[in-house]
C-alpha cells in the first residue's frame, strides 16, 4: 500500500454491528489516526472548555419542534456540535492527514476529498441483537429496543446532513455485512479493497 | 364566505406548521402561502378584486400620508403593512454600516473597561446596554455584538459567560418593548393603528423600566455566586482596547451621527409629522450616501429574506382579516370576558406571551392587531391599552424559551459556536421565571394605571 498519499475511511455502521470496533483494528493496522467521539475531546481543547458540555449532544437528531433558525444562527445545540465536528474533520483533511472516522456523516462531510474511502457496516438483525445483548447484558427484547432507538437516531441524525438516505448502498463506495465473517475478516475484506481502490 | 374563511384559516395554519418544521426558508413559506391567499381566497371564493387590492396596499405608499402625517392619521392595518417593511429596511441599513464602523464592539469594550472588567459590574452594565440599545435598533444585532464581546471577555477573564448572556437576552427583548421601533411586533402594532414614539415610551417604556430594575435584581440573585466564581489571575494587557475596534475613524463618526439623528427623528416624530416609513428611508439613504463605494456591499448585507417574510406574513394574516375570522377571534374573547377590560387584558397578555414563547411573536402580532381594533370597536374599551398589553405579552413572552425571539436564538448561537451551549433546560431555569415575573408587573401596571 502506498503510504504516503493521503487515505481517509469513513465508516458508518449500523447499531450493534460492531462497526466500531472494526473501523478502530482498520485504524491499528492501518497506522492511522483514529476518530470518533474522540473528536470532541479535541475540539473542547481547541476551545478551552469542558467536554462535558459537548458530549451529550454527539451524534445525536435535530429536534425541529425545539429548534429554530435564524439566518445563519440556530438554538439546537446538536446541529453546533454537528458542524463543529464537520469543520474539524475538514480541517484535518484538508491538512492532508490520513484518518479513519467513524461515523459523524463523515462520507458526506468529506465528499470529494482526495483518498477518501467510504465504507457501510451492516449485520444481521439477530447477530446484532445477540451481540448487543452479550454487551450490556440485556434481554432480547431491551436489546432490540436498544438498538432500534440508536439506529433511529443514527437515520435522522445522517438524513438531517445529507442528501441521500443513511444505509443507501448507493452513497457508499462499499457496504459489508460483518454478521457473515466477523470483525478479523471483515477488516481483511475492507483492507484489500482500500488497498485496490487507491 | 364559509369556504373562503375555510381556506384561509387552513392556509394560515399550514404557514405556521411549515415555519415550525422548518424544513424550507421562511420567506418561501410565507410568501407562497401569501399567493395562495391572493388566488384561492380572494380570487376563487371570494371573487373580490378590492379584498386583493387592499391587501396588497399598494396604493397607500403613493399617498402622502404615508409619509408626513400632520396629527396622527392612522394607517391601514390591513394588508401588508408597508411601513414595517420599509423603516426595517432602513434600519438594516443603517445598522449595517455601524457595525461595519466597529460602532458595536467599540461601545462593548468601552463599557467594560469603564468598569474595570469587573465581572458583577460588567454583567449589570452590560444588561442596561442591552436594553437601552434594543430600544433603537433591532436586538438581532445588540445580542450578536454583546454575546461575542461577553464571550471573548470570559476566556480572556475566566468566568463563565452563559448567566451574562442569558441575561443581556432577556434584557433586549425587554428593551425592545419599550419604543416603537425596538421589537418587530411594537412597530406593526405601532403602524397599525397609528400610534407614536412617545406614545410608547410613557407606556409601554414606563412598564420595561419598572422590568429592567426588577430583572437586573432577580439575576444578579439568581447568577452572583456563579459569576464571583471567576477572577483568577488575570492578564489584562491581552485585552484588546476599546478603540482597535474601530475599523475606519470616519465611518465611525458618521454612523455615531447618523444613529443619533434617527433616534432624534424618531422620538420627535409625532411633532414633526415624519411617519417611520419616513425615517426609514431617510437613514438609509444618508447611510448609502455616506458610505459612498461601499453602498452597494451595505445594501448586499440586508436581509431580504425577513423583509420577504415580513410581505408573505402579511398577505395570509390579510386572509384572515377579509374573511372575518379576526372579527370571530375578537367577538369570542369579547364574549368569554364578559366585556370586562381586566380580564381582557388578562387574555391577552397571557395568551400572547404563552404563544410568544413557542412561536414567532411577529405572525402572531401580525394577527393580534385586528383581533385587538375589532374588540375595542365593539366592547368599547380603549385600543391603546389593548395595544400595550398586546406590545409586553408579545415582547417579554417572546424570552422565556430558546425559541421564542430570535435575540434568544442568536445568544445561544454564539455561546454554542463558542464552546457553551445551552441546552432548554439550562435556559428556562432562569430565563421563564424572569419572563413570568414580568408578564405578571406588567399586567398588574396595566390594571393600576389604565383600568
Amino acid at each position: 500500500m502506498d503510504m504516503g498519499k493521503q487515505l481517509i475511511i469513513s465508516v458508518s455502521r449500523e447499531y450493534g454491528s460492531q462497526g466500531h470496533d472494526i473501523a478502530k483494528q482498520l485504524a491499528e493496522q492501518l497506522g492511522l489516526t483514529f476518530y470518533d467521539r474522540n473528536i470532541l475531546d479535541k475540539i473542547a481543547e481547541e476551545m478551552d472548555v469542558d467536554v462535558e458540555h459537548l458530549e451529550k449532544y454527539d451524534e445525536k437528531p435535530v429536534n425541529v419542534l425545539f429548534s429554530r433558525r435564524v439566518g445563519e444562527h440556530t438554538n439546537s445545540m446538536e446541529e453546533h456540535i454537528a458542524q463543529m465536528q464537520f469543520s474539524y474533520l475538514k480541517k484535518k483533511a484538508e491538512s492532508g492527514e490520513s484518518f479513519v472516522v467513524v461515523g459523524r456523516c463523515a462520507e458526506t462531510v468529506l465528499r470529494g476529498a482526495e483518498g477518501l474511502v467510504s465504507v457501510f457496516v451492516l449485520g444481521d438483525r439477530s447477530k446484532k441483537c445477540l451481540h448487543i445483548q452479550e454487551k450490556f447484558q440485556l434481554t432480547e427484547q431491551d436489546a432490540l429496543a436498544k438498538m432500534n432507538r440508536h439506529d433511529k437516531a443514527r437515520k435522522q441524525y445522517h438524513n438531517r446532513h445529507s442528501n441521500f438516505r443513511w444505509g443507501d448502498s448507493r452513497g457508499y463506495d462499499i457496504c459489508i455485512n460483518s454478521s457473515r465473517l466477523g470483525i478479523e475478516k471483515t477488516v481483511q475484506v475492507l483492507k484489500s479493497y482500500i488497498d485496490l481502490a487507491r | 364566505m364559509l369556504i373562503a374563511q375555510i381556506l384561509a384559516v387552513l392556509i394560515f395554519v399550514v404557514m405556521f406548521l411549515l415555519i415550525v418544521i422548518d424544513k424550507i426558508e421562511r420567506q418561501y413559506i410565507t410568501l407562497a402561502c401569501g399567493l395562495l391567499t391572493l388566488i384561492l381566497v380572494f380570487g376563487a371564493a371570494m371573487h373580490s378584486v378590492p379584498a386583493i387590492l387592499e391587501t396588497l396596499n399598494v396604493r397607500g405608499i403613493f399617498t402622502p400620508g404615508f409619509w408626513y402625517a400632520a396629527g396622527q392619521a392612522e394607517e391601514s392595518s390591513s394588508g401588508i403593512n408597508w411601513a414595517t417593511i420599509i423603516f426595517i429596511a432602513g434600519m438594516m441599513v443603517m445598522v449595517e454600516g455601524m457595525a461595519k464602523a466597529g460602532f458595536f464592539r467599540w461601545l462593548c469594550m468601552r463599557l467594560a473597561k469603564l468598569v474595570h472588567y469587573k465581572t458583577i459590574p460588567l454583567f449589570i452594565t452590560f444588561m442596561v446596554m442591552s436594553a437601552i440599545l434594543a430600544m433603537f435598533i433591532d436586538s438581532i444585532t445588540v445580542i450578536l455584538f454583546l454575546a461575542a464581546v461577553t464571550v471573548e471577555l470570559a476566556k480572556l477573564l475566566r468566568f463563565d459567560p452563559v448567566p451574562m448572556i442569558l441575561s443581556e437576552v432577556f434584557c433586549a427583548n425587554l428593551g425592545g418593548s419599550a419604543t416603537m421601533c425596538g421589537d418587530p411586533p411594537n412597530i406593526i402594532v405601532g403602524t397599525s393603528l397609528g400610534l407614536s414614539f412617545a406614545d410608547f415610551l410613557t407606556n409601554t417604556g414606563l412598564i420595561a423600566g419598572i422590568g429592567l430594575i426588577l430583572v437586573v435584581a432577580y439575576f444578579f440573585l439568581v447568577y452572583h455566586k456563579e459569576l464571583a466564581a471567576g477572577g483568577e489571575e488575570i492578564d489584562f494587557s491581552a485585552i484588546p482596547d476599546p478603540s482597535e475596534a474601530i475599523t475606519n475613524k470616519r465611518d465611525f463618526i458618521i454612523s455615531c451621527i447618523i444613529f443619533g439623528c434617527a433616534v432624534a427623528m424618531l422620538v420627535t416624530h409625532a411633532q414633526t409629522g415624519l411617519t417611520v416609513a419616513f425615517i426609514g428611508l431617510v437613514i438609509a439613504i444618508v447611510t448609502l450616501a455616506a458610505s459612498g463605494k461601499y453602498a452597494l456591499e451595505l445594501l448586499k448585507k440586508v436581509d431580504y429574506k425577513t423583509l420577504l417574510f415580513f410581505i408573505g406574513l402579511f398577505m395570509v394574516v390579510g386572509g384572515l382579516e377579509q374573511t372575518g375570522i379576526l372579527e370571530l377571534i375578537a367577538g369570542f374573547i369579547g364574549k368569554i370576558s364578559g366585556g370586562n377590560i381586566k380580564t381582557m387584558v388578562a387574555i391577552i397578555i397571557w395568551i400572547s406571551a404563552i404563544a410568544s414563547a413557542f412561536v414567532d411573536n411577529i405572525p402572531f402580532a401580525a394577527t393580534m392587531v385586528p383581533v385587538i381594533k375589532n374588540l375595542a370597536a365593539t366592547q368599547g374599551v380603549d385600543l391603546q391599552v389593548l395595544a400595550w398589553t398586546l406590545s409586553m405579552g408579545t415582547d417579554i413572552g417572546g424570552s422565556a424559551t430558546p425559541i421564542g425571539a430570535s435575540a434568544n436564538v442568536v445568544g445561544t448561537s454564539v455561546a454554542a459556536k463558542n464552546g457553551y451551549p445551552i441546552g432548554w433546560g439550562k435556559y428556562c431555569k432562569t430565563v421563564a421565571p424572569a419572563t413570568i415575573i414580568v408578564v405578571a408587573v406588567s399586567m398588574l401596571i396595566i390594571f393600576v394605571r389604565y383600568c
